[in-house]
Formats: structure tokens, sequence, C-alpha cells
């Protein structure tokens, strides 16, 4: 299905090849584009230096935030297989181990494959390059042990290989708050997350997954030294003070054998320089990227950016980006008509408008409300520690005390998800229509206890409830995605959201599912005054269990 | 360390939402001299960190050791000599029966200049 460049491959071309549009990466944004595109009649090809097409997607195994008309609750590698599946059924040549080393007047590139060098025209270029990773320096960076997040993905979630035992984390954005819980799935503990900024920039509900078993934040710290003479077997990390300066007497060290970077991503806009596009720096869109207007377009007519190569943004926008690219390039080459191209426009921006919104969104970079949408206060607690405390939490609409089984929703911030509400086959939840909104649950419905708005909810945040379970014990479903799966009547701790261990607890059902998709749901049984509290299960330990 | 068999917890044997992860046949390969083994296909940093190397090579100013840090083929930190060829990416470039695989000092393998070759 795709072409492999090998050292074996032809060598000299006659006729210079020539495409409706050339493609420059084949992760989420160039595959959307290119299908775009090729779908209208467009002759594409996709060249990627990769072996693997999809870009980073294939190392995301969580599922995705975001409406259920755009891969909300579908975990990142099966969208890169359904972008394969689009591109191949539109006609897209998707060409692997082949980089595009210039972009030169009227559109002609240079890709290198295996030992040589071909020259192509593309009448549009569509360039999807990504991001790289940023690096911090400190004593020590340059040890073997000190890796990229991105590499943790890669050895785990593509060669199932440990990244290492014992992790330190640098970086409280998504990435790390997401690399973090994967690790955890892999096996690995991770001892701490440290970031010098003074609040947990990722989302909320990602933070809460990590705090419940019981990783450490450290905000406003930052690490001072990898050790280790060959290997890194420790690292030390310290307070700062307003400056990002390290604060002395505050330093802590912890023995590990990985030190794991998500630090943020750099646009890698090279190219896009090299081809003569106005290029601008601009700290919010993540360094130096190209002026493009609203379709993606440089200040070189036809060659267009998509992506996180134009602003660091999430998959999800990346994807709608890429259409809007591949549309327009369909129009300026006169593929489809003006008509048309409008009518597909105006369904995009109005996703990307969707996906935009909310207190993490592009435009609010940098400045953290201190309400909700709703008017309710921003969990300060959530912030700086990871966890909603007892008491915050009641106040948000998803979180309802009501007899018998119903759903708790502990969905503190304003982000574009939605998920949830359809999850309910009667109603129970409720979003509306802009999807930033809190999830209400709605009083009057009738809980069955299927457990789809658990796994559901890519946030790992929906919990089921019943305080009535029996005279004394509260029930508690919880979603549940690490092995070994407990089994019913095994015994264990409830941990509560700050990862303490509240009390013993009986695991009372376990499901599974195909509609879960690889989310178990967990049912536990403690203390009646525990059912606001407890919200992860923490097996025994397996000396203790055998005793 | 070196030469044990692949069945140690540096490799995850089922995973929660991946299942087992598709690996191809069981193959050996040298490394410094020493027999060992890794998956046809995988790259070779990974059967490396597998089997618990995690020095790649050496720097030829200051010989700091340097092993894997991007895992993608872009901060050529993993580079070894593999089949004589030095400078070669470990973490793009895949395990495969009999290949030669050898710390890399500076430039050049431990003697100062022999790379082995198949």
């Amino acid at each position: 299905m795709y072409r492999h460049s090998t050292a074996s491959a032809q060598r000299t071309v006659a006729v210079m090849k020539r495409y409706d549009l050339i493609v420059v990466g084949a992760g989420p944004s160039g595959l959307s584009a290119a299908t775009e595109a090729a779908e209208s009649g467009m002759k594409v090809v996709v060249f990627d230096e990769n072996s693997r097409p999809g870009g980073q997607l294939f190392k995301q195994i969580h599922k995705f935030f975001g409406s259920k008309e755009h891969h909300a609750k579908v975990r990142g590698f099966h969208i890169g297989e359904e972008l394969l599946r689009e591109a191949a059924a539109a006609g897209v040549e998707v060409e692997l181990d082949a980089a595009v080393i210039g972009i030169y007047e009227n559109k002609e590139i240079t890709v290198r494959k295996a030992e040589h060098i071909e020259h192509l025209k593309g009448d549009t270029i569509i360039v999807a390059t990504g991001a790289s990773e940023n690096m911090v320096p400190f004593e020590g960076w340059d040890l073997p042990g000190v890796i990229g997040a991105g590499a943790a993905q890669t050895m785990m979630n593509l060669h199932g290989v440990k990244p290492g035992q014992r992790i330190l984390m640098l970086g409280s954005g998504n990435v790390g708050l997401v690399v973090s819980f994967q690790l955890l799935q892999a096996g690995c503990e991770v001892v701490a997350l440290a970031d010098a900024a003074p609040t947990i920039g990722g989302y909320g509900v990602h933070a809460s997954k990590l705090a419940r078993c019981g990783v450490p934040f450290y905000l406003s710290h930052t690490i001072t030294k990898a050790e280790g003479s060959d290997r890194v077997t420790g690292a030390a990390i310290s307070e700062v003070d307003d400056k990002f300066r390290p604060i002395k007497g505050t330093e802590e060290h912890f023995d590990v054998d990985t030190i794991c970077i998500a630090v943020g991503l750099s646009p890698m806009s090279q190219l896009l320089k090299m081809s003569g596009c106005r290029m601008s720096d601009d700290p919010k869109r993540g360094g130096q990227v190209p002026d493009v207007d609203e379709y993606g377009e440089t200040s070189v007519t036809g060659i267009f950016a998509a992506g996180d190569v134009s602003g660091i943004e999430e998959a999800s926008s990346a994807m709608i980006e890429g259409r809007i690219a591949g549309a327009r390039a369909a129009l300026r080459m006169g593929f489809i008509s003006a008509e048309e191209e409008s009518a597909r426009q105006k369904s995009f921006s109005a996703d990307l408008a969707g996906l935009r919104r909310g207190m993490f969104a592009p435009g609010s970079k940098g400045r953290m409300p201190e309400k909700t949408e709703e008017g309710l206060d921003i969990s300060v607690n959530l912030l700086t520690k990871g966890y909603l405390s007892d008491d915050e939490v009641t106040k948000y609409p998803g979180v309802v005390k009501k007899k018998g089984l119903h759903p708790v929703i502990e969905c503190s911030q304003n982000i574009p998800c939605d998920p949830c509400q359809d999850a309910c086959r009667f109603n129970c939840i409720k979003v509306g229509n802009d999807i930033t909104l809190l999830p209400q649950v709605d009083m009057g419905s009738e809980c069955t206890g299927c457990g789809m708005c658990v796994a559901s909810c890519s946030g790992q945040a929906i919990f089921l409830v019943n305080e009535d379970y029996d005279d004394r014990s509260a029930s508690v479903t919880l979603p549940y995605e690490f092995l070994p799966l407990p089994r019913t009547g095994d015994s264990g701790f409830a941990r509560g959201r700050s990862g303490e261990r509240l009390c013993t607890a009986e695991v009372i059902d376990v499901k599974t599912s195909p509609a879960y998709d690889k989310t178990n749901l967990l049912t536990i049984r403690v203390p009646k005054d525990m059912a606001m509290k407890a919200r992860f299960y923490e097996p025994l330990p397996a000396r203790e269990a055998d005793a | 360390m070196i030469g044990e068999t692949m069945d140690n917890d540096r490799r995850i044997a089922e995973h929660p939402v991946l299942g087992t992860i598709e690996k191809g046949r069981l193959v050996s390969f040298s490394f410094d001299g020493r027999t060992v083994e890794g998956y046809e296909g995988e790259p070779i940093a990974e059967a490396l960190k597998a089997l618990g190397v995690m020095v790649h090579r050496y720097t030829a100013k200051k010989n700091r050791p340097r092993g894997i840090f991007c895992a993608i083929g872009r901060c050529t930190d993993c580079v070894m000599i593999v089949n004589g060829v030095p400078n070669t990416r470990t973490c793009i470039t895949p395990v495969q029966e009999g290949i030669i695989v050898q710390t890399q000092y500076g430039v050049s393998a431990k003697d100062g200049g022999s790379h082995e070759k198949i």
C-alpha cells in the first residue's frame, strides 16, 4: 500500500514528475489535507521521512477530546488507522522513507530517498511537517536516561519497551500529563512530575488521573541536576522564585533511572522559510511560524502550512487545518467551484472554532481565568496539586447527590469535549450546544448502571456512585486501565483524589466490553462516608494478597 | 546483563490498551563482540534498551556517554557503528539477523579504526 524507497529504487527520471499537490508530512494534518484534495480529484503525493505513516498519532493510546463528530473518545492510534484508510480510499500516494529536503522557486522540490535525490514539481504544496520537542538545559542533561517525552511514547507504545523503571517527568502540559499516565500503564513508576510554572499547564482531568494514582506534583520546581556517571541514577529538583531561579536549600533528590522531558514543542518550519514564505517569531504559536491566512496559505501563493508547523495545537485541530488547506488547494487549481469550496470551508471553520474554545484555547494561552464560563471558581487545588479537594468538587454541576445509582461527573474546567452527553441513552447528561460547558446531571433520569458514560469520558472523570448500596456501604464504579485487572471478590484499598489510602475496598464487579474500548469498569464497595471520596482502587501488593 | 534472554522486566509483556505488541521473529546479532538477541524489524536502539544497554557512544571531544534521546531519528544522539558504518541512527535502523553493532567512540570503534564488517 505504501512505497518505501530503497537504494535499488529508480535513480534517473527523464521527465520531472509533476503532481497537482505535494504534501510534506504524513501526520494527522498532512493526511487530512491529502485526502481532502484527492477526494476533490487532485493527483496527490505525500512524502514522509519516517518509515511509518501517521506522524505521532500511533503513539497516542489515550482517548481524544472534542466532539463526537471529530473523533472524540476515540484513541489516537485508531484515528491514525482511520486517516490511512480514508487517504487510501481517496487514491492518495504515500511515499515513506522519503525526506523533502528543499522547496525552490516555482514549487519545485527535492526529495531524498535512501542514497539518491529526486526532483519534482507540485502545482500546490502543503507543508505539514509538525513540530519537534523542546529541550531544557541542566547539569547532566546529556546523560543516557534523559529522554524526550516522545521517545518514551515511541519505546512503550510502538515497541513495547519500558523507557525506565523509575521516572521523573518534567513538564505539566498535556504531553507531560498524558505520557506520565501512559508510563504508569506500561508498568513504570512515575516518582514525581515537576514544572517551573506555578500552575499545571494541561487539562485538570489528565492531572487528576495521575494524582489519584499517587503521583506527586511539584509546581514552581525545576530540575537542577541529572546524577550519574554513565547513565542517570538520580535527579535533583529545586523550588524556583518568581524569576524561575532555583531557591537555595529547597533541593530534593529522587532515585530515578529516567528523566523525561515534556517542555513544549517548536514548529519545524525550516522548509517554509527556505521556500521564501514570510515568517514571524510568535511565542504564542510556538516559535518561527509562517504568516498564513485563514486557509493556511502562506505569502507564496499555492504554498500552504497546516498543523503544528503553523502553530502548536492539538491533533484534532491539525486534522481540520489539513482539510481547510486541502480544499483551498483544490479551489486554486480549479478542481472545485467557489461555491463548493465556500460550503466546505464554512463547515470546517465552525468545527475549528468549536475546538478552539475554552480555557485552554490557543487564544487564552498564559491567561488562566479565575471563573468557569458558568461563573464557578476554578479549583486552585486542581491547578497546583492536580486534584479537586473534597469540598471543592461539590460545586460543579456534574457532581450531584441523589438516591440510588447515579453518575458523578468531576468535570470542572471548560474544555471542548462532549461525548458524555451522547453516552447516556436516557439523556441523563447534558452539555448543550456549546461543547466547552460543564456537563450537568438530569436529576429526573433513571441510571441503569450501563457505564457507557464512564467509559466515554476521555478525562476519566465520570464515576457511578450508589450511596445506598446496603445499610453500611456505598458502591463506586470507576474507570480502570491497568493490568492485572482486579477480579470480583478481590480486596484492596480505596484511594482518594489526592492518591491517599482511605479505607479497604472490595471489588464487587468488573466489566469489560468492546463498547468501552479498553476502559474497564471496576465497582468497589466502600463505607458510606467514602462514597464521595473514593476514586481509585489499589490492589494489595502481591505479597500481602498471597498471605 | 548483556546476552540474557528476552524475558525480562524491560519489555511490556501485556499492555492494558495495546494488548500484546506484535514483534518480528527473535534473531541474534552482535553487540560489541557478544551475541545478543532482538526482534527482527524493531529499531536496534529498542533492542539494546530492552537488554539494558544505555550507552551508545562516547563524544569525540569530551568523551561523554550518550544514549537514546528522541527515538525518532532527529537528534542523532543514539548513533553507533552498524555493519562498519559509523554515525548510524540506531533508533530508526532495524534489527536484522547477524548485524554487527559497535559502541562508537568519537566517530570510530574502540580500537580507533577497525569497524567490523559483515
